[in-house]
């Protein structure tokens, strides 16, 4: 059983920043060292050589005060002062003419040159003999060691110091994370009105804030939504409850004709089908709230559902002595029941606010967003009648939401038909509207294409 | 006709088996999966009503677990309404679904229209003329004439006539007839289908004597002869 890695910013970095440190300062000493030594070693050819074109010329040298001097006391002064030097002198035919032996050395630490030069013999004539140079080059060897492990040790400490340093940074860098987290484990959801800080804050991480920002102030307004919606809910169930109860104990508290007690039963019953409507409405509101999706699987014209919901609506048409026209056609991928549905809606509220023998009218459109082969949609429907305020034209789609208290036809309508056809065009992926002006209200959803 | 009830809530198993016994079944109550499925596989029932939300073993267990050996119809009572709650219940061999809170008279109408389904196969067709009455529906020619007068009914007015002739004695609520009549099939706020009878009613019964139609309050609308001739 292992976790799986989870990516650790702050180490990630500074391991990072090790690595790139060696790396760099290990490069760095590789480089001086091999200047260095290359350097070194061109030295001491150009010595050697130096030291061959003098020794030519000493031995050579038919000076009066040369050739009163032996060989050995010639060079003996020439090696004077150079301890690292070494010479060997032969004639032709392999005598030894004068011999100044290295001490033993590994030979890989010598430099050694043999060439011809020429001897003047005792009797003062030039004579061809073979002399050979050694170097010693221990001295520039130790001299290369000693670079070398500083060049090692200072690459070492330097990397160390230098992720040391990181980490420090990387750490410093990342101290408003840190401290961002401080702040998200402060937010409540008691506290709705608080926001994370972003002063001070680096320019990279104020995108997250501000949107994280963004979704706390939704959230905020969902909530709070909520909150209101939760009263309203107890408020609209409490007065069927309170006119229940009451007029359950009435009928108990003394003997009754079953006339009567019937009357009671059958009005009880009237209000428990209304509050059976609310908490379904309710429920079906609730399952549009966590994300349900509509189901757009055939493909119908919306003029056909219109149609079939105008149908639904013909008694009520009729009795108010109301026009319904329908207005252009669109093919697309719906849930036909849940369009059903929110037509119903739409209808209801235009035939209850609509005047005696106008026209109502269900408009379809295509709605084209341009990004799918396929449009969309808008179903509207307008009504002539009494214009809504335009305060009220926001607030048309919240739950219980009623523009005037004594429009409502009481027990018909309890003011959530227009937040089921929102909910119902949400699960579409689309929006609804509403406008109200020169007498004409128009009400309307509109969803993209289900082709995305 | 024996039916065997499978709902955990107490009182409504009560109420239930009270109404229905009333109606003239013979009912057995079990308040859990376990019992349930035990009475299910041993004695023979002519349906179950079936709760989907039961303690221990779920409705959809107890169903799945019957349809190994028998075939009882099986009516399914669900509170969720999420698609795929029906869905399920439907592909696990249930043969209908009834949403609570749901009208008892609505109960009482699927439980029949599954016991005619049962018994369809044997019985004869069934009438294109209907009658009650001085009402008359033919449902070929699509009239329909009271007292020798032919009534002019739309089209949708012909539908919801024909179905409470049909059905006549029974109580069907608003939601069954917008579900059958209009195919719409969600519990509207609106009062369309009042209106619609209401409708209905001036030109079936205003005209004439003794009225069919009847509103049974909190429940729906009943056509039945009530005249004492």
């Amino acid at each position: 059983m292992t976790a799986p890695q989870v990516p650790h910013l702050a180490r990630r970095l500074s391991s990072w920043l090790a690595l790139l440190s060696m790396l760099g300062l290990g490069s760095v000493s590789v480089v001086v060292f091999a200047v260095f030594s290359s350097t070194l070693a061109a030295r001491q050819q150009e010595t050697m050589n130096q030291k061959r074109d003098a020794l030519v010329h000493v031995l050579s040298d038919a000076s009066v005060e040369h050739r009163n001097k032996s060989i050995g006391h010639t060079m003996d002064d020439f090696l004077a002062g150079h301890n690292d030097f070494f010479i060997r002198i032969t004639d032709t035919e392999g005598h030894v003419l004068f011999d100044r032996r290295p001490p033993d050395i590994d030979p890989r630490q010598t430099l050694t040159r043999t060439f011809e030069v020429q001897v003047m013999a005792d009797t003062g004539a030039l004579q061809p003999a073979m002399a050979t140079l050694t170097m010693d080059r221990r001295a520039d060897d130790a001299l290369l060691r000693v670079l070398a492990l500083t060049l090692m040790f200072s690459m070492v400490a330097g990397s160390v110091i230098l992720s040391l340093v990181g980490r420090w940074l990387v750490r410093r860098g990342l101290s408003p994370i840190q401290s961002l987290v401080t702040q998200t484990a402060g937010l409540s959801a008691r506290d709705l009105h608080e926001r994370l800080d972003e002063r001070g804050l680096p320019q990279e991480l104020l995108p997250l804030v501000r949107q994280f920002n963004a979704l706390l102030d939704r959230l905020a307004g969902a909530y709070r939504q909520m909150e209101s919606f939760n009263a309203d809910v107890a408020h609209e169930l409490n007065t069927p409850l309170a006119t229940l109860i009451s007029s359950s104990e009435v009928a108990l508290r003394k003997p009754r004709p079953v006339a009567e007690m019937q009357e009671v039963l059958e009005s009880n019953l009237e209000d428990l089908r209304r509050m059976a409507g609310i908490v379904n409405d309710m429920l079906f509101l609730s399952r549009a709230d966590k994300g349900q999706i509509a189901e757009r699987a055939e493909v119908t014209s919306l003029r056909e559902i219109a149609h079939d919901v105008a149908e639904f609506y013909e008694a009520v048409i009729l009795d108010a002595d109301l026009h319904l026209d329908i207005v252009g056609d669109v093919r697309a991928a719906v849930d036909v029941s849940l369009i059903r549905r929110a037509l119903s809606n739409l209808l209801s509220n235009a035939t209850r606010y609509a005047e005696r023998g106008s026209t109502i009218i269900i408009a379809i459109e295509p709605s084209w967003d341009g990004s799918s082969r396929e449009a969309g949609a808008v179903i509207s429907v307008t009504n002539t009648g009494e214009e809504i305020e335009q305060r009220h034209l926001k607030k048309l789609f919240d739950r219980f939401y009623r523009a005037d208290e004594s429009r409502q036809q009481a027990h018909q309508n309890h003011g959530l038909g227009l937040a089921i056809v929102q909910a119902i065009a949400r699960m579409h992926g689309g929006s609804v509207h509403a406008e109200s002006r020169q007498g004409r209200t128009t009400i309307g959803m509109e969803f993209p294409s289900a082709l995305h | 006709m024996r039916l065997l009830l499978i709902e955990d809530e107490i009182r409504l198993a009560e109420y239930l088996r009270k109404g229905l016994a009333e109606e003239g079944y013979t009912v057995d109550v079990a308040h859990d999966g376990i019992d349930g499925l035990h009475l299910a596989t041993q004695l023979d029932y002519d349906l179950l009503i079936l709760d989907g939300m039961l303690p221990g073993i779920d409705g959809f267990a107890v169903l799945a677990a019957l349809r190994q050996s028998r075939s009882t119809p099986v009516l399914m009572l669900t509170a969720r309404t999420a698609v795929e709650d029906r869905v399920r219940g439907l592909q696990g061999g249930a043969d209908d679904y009834l949403l609570k809170p749901f009208a008892f008279s609505e109960l009482v109408a699927r439980i029949q229209v599954l016991m005619r389904r049962r018994g369809t196969a044997q019985s004869s067709p069934e009438p294109t003329v209907l009658k009650i009455a001085d009402l008359e529906v033919d449902l070929i020619r699509r009239k329909a004439i009271r007292a020798g007068t032919r009534l002019e009914l739309t089209a949708k007015e012909f539908n919801l006539l024909a179905l409470l002739l049909r059905r006549h004695g029974e109580v069907l609520s608003r939601t069954e007839l917008a579900s059958q009549v209009w195919d719409m099939n969600f519990d509207s706020e609106t009062n369309v289908v009042e209106v619609a009878v209401r409708r209905l009613r001036m030109k079936v019964d205003q005209p004439f004597e003794s009225p069919l139609i009847h509103t049974i309050r909190g429940m729906g609308y009943v056509l039945e002869d009530r005249s004492t001739s």
